[in-house]
């Protein structure tokens, strides 16, 4: 199963296996990761799935699309290069584990 | 006006907000939202009657009634309504999580009766394909492009209004309705209509899916609103055709989504795009205006509007309650529910649940932030959320306080606030020299 570790800005982190094609954001809702909100479900409507991610696994992910993009001026923790919508990134065969830091601020 | 420029990048309601993060986290510190996610074990309590509970005294105020349900259980079955009514942050929470056990598709949907079967009462795959069909008009990047500079216009001239009207008019007649009743219509398109059509469509249109007392000349002046709006689609429809704008019909014109698909939504639309900007407008006026130091912060803090705005949300929530329906037989809270339980999740009153918001009856845009379900949750979570935060908090309530610095309520009228499946006030009469 892959994993998705989900480091929060105290510094604790927590590891989740969930099956392929989970979001991240589904991830962290199923497993009640604090500071994840994932608002609208999935939508690219919230900007409440937000997260940052460690950059030896930016490579692997697919682009950020013009929804993304738009969405990801609207956080509440300042968007930087490594921002990205949970929502919008899904663990697979190619990317069987990720690690990701949780924003101070999510709402 | 004080408002931020529409620039080529940032948000165009929150990005200016954090831009100082340190000064904004001197003022408030953000707290994650607490639910409990275990279920508990099955099979559950049977849910408490709540046959004290009057549709009378949930129009006048109903935040007490819901303060007393919280204290004796998450979920009871209210015979005045006929449905489970859902009060705690928690169980809401929860049911928005879970479309698979929670439909939208409710039979015998008061909302399908007065607006036909629009996305909100479709559950996935449905619902998706209609919601889509919406494509970028309510996104934060159009709003930025083409919406913000037309609310700030229609902002100019209905504040203009207002005050060539005179003080003693009322804020939420003379001014709230026509601003977000003009910007709906442009936003949708509806060249063959004016606000007042769209105010007076999406009253009675809202009266019917609210009609919980049954009564039969709510269902016919829904009736005939329905029809109005029919003949105004489907003239827009064939105009778009050849002349595409960036409107929410000029958009549907071009989806191969049925007819009467895109007439439930645009009903849906009308109803939801309305009042429901219009009454946080008003609300959160009136809270502000009911606590100076409050007000005087986000005179001297002008990112402080859309805290303001967001904590007006969460203490009177503008949709109060929407329906689901269980799929099977389950346990929400300790309570058990039958399958084809219908029920009603109270958004206004999870958002004062104790467990969750310190102090929630209070106004206090100082709070703690956290999330609140106002705009609801999941896969329906509100589609017109940016929509709204731009005009409402963007754009009328800077110039507001900017245009009117002595706004406040008219001592010698009554304010009055009203309803609980919608809500907002009905009579908010303000002076101003
Ligand atoms: S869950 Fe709403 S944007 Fe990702």
């Amino acid at each position: 199963m892959p994993t998705v570790t989900f480091v929060q800005s105290t510094g604790e982190s927590i590891e989740v296996a969930v099956a392929e094609g989970t979001s991240l954001m589904r991830a962290a809702v199923t497993n009640g990761i604090d500071g994840i909100v994932g608002e609208c479900g999935g939508q690219a409507m919230c900007a409440t799935c937000h997260v940052f991610v460690r950059p030896e696994y930016a490579g692997a992910l697919p682009p950020v699309s013009d929804d993304e993009d738009e969405m990801l001026d609207c956080t509440t923790s300042e968007r930087t290069e490594a921002s990205r919508l949970g929502c919008q990134v899904k663990v697979s065969a190619e990317l069987p584990s990720i690690v990701v830091d949780v924003p101070a601020d999510q709402v | 006006m004080s408002n931020q420029p529409n620039t080529a990048t940032g948000c165009p309601f929150t990005g200016e907000l954090p831009s100082d993060p340190a000064e904004l986290a001197a003022l408030m510190s953000t707290v994650p939202a607490t639910h409990a996610t275990d279920a508990p074990p099955a099979p559950g309590i049977e849910a408490p009657v709540a046959d004290w509970v009057t549709i009378e005294d949930l129009v006048r105020d109903p935040f007490p009634i819901y303060r007393r349900m919280r204290e004796e259980a998450p979920v009871h079955w209210v015979p005045a309504v006929n449905r489970y009514m859902v009060t705690s942050y928690a169980a809401c929470h929860e049911i928005e999580q879970d479309e698979a056990t929670y439909s939208a598709d409710e039979r015998n949907s008061l909302m399908k009766r007065s607006m036909g079967h629009s996305m909100l009462r479709k559950d996935n795959p449905k619902h998706q394909v209609d919601r889509d069909a919406y494509g970028a008009t309510l996104r934060p990047g159009t709003i930025k492009k083409h919406w913000n500079a037309i609310f700030e216009a229609n902002n100019e001239r209905y504040l203009g209004e207002l005050l060539a009207k005179g003080p003693g008019s009322d804020f939420v007649w003379d001014y709230a309705a026509p601003y977000t009743g003009e910007n709906l219509r442009m936003v949708m398109g509806f060249k063959n209509a004016t606000q007042q059509d769209l105010q007076r469509w999406s009253q009675t249109l809202i009266d019917g899916t609210g009609n919980y007392a049954d009564d039969p000349e709510v269902w016919a002046t829904a009736a005939a609103s329905s029809d109005e709006v029919d003949t105004a689609v489907d003239e827009m429809l064939s105009h778009y055709v050849g002349n595409p704008d960036h409107s929410l019909l000029s958009g549907l014109a071009s989806m191969p989504i049925p007819l009467e698909a895109i007439r439930a939504n645009i009903k849906m639309t009308i109803g939801g795009g309305l009042n429901e900007p219009r009454d946080v407008l008003a609300t959160t006026v009136w809270a502000l205006l009911n606590n100076p130091e409050q007000l005087a912060a986000v005179k001297a803090e002008p990112r402080l509007h859309s805290v303001a705005f967001e904590e007006s949300v969460r203490w009177v929530a503008p949709i109060g309650m929407y329906p689901r329906e269980t799929t099977r037989d389950t346990v929400l809270g300790g309570v058990a529910l039958p399958k084809g339980a219908r029920l009603g999740v109270v958004l206004g009153a999870a958002n004062r649940d104790p467990d969750v918001f310190e102090d929630p009856e209070a106004f206090n845009i100082f709070r703690p932030k956290k999330a609140h379900l106002g705009f609801g949750g999941g896969v329906h979570f509100c589609a017109g959320t940016w929509i709204a935060r731009a005009q409402v908090a963007q754009v009328a309530m800077p110039s507001v306080f900017e245009k009117l610095p002595h706004l406040r309520l008219d001592p010698s009228s009554e304010t009055t606030d009203a309803g609980w499946v919608f809500r907002g006030m009905t009579r908010m009469p303000v002076l101003w020299g």
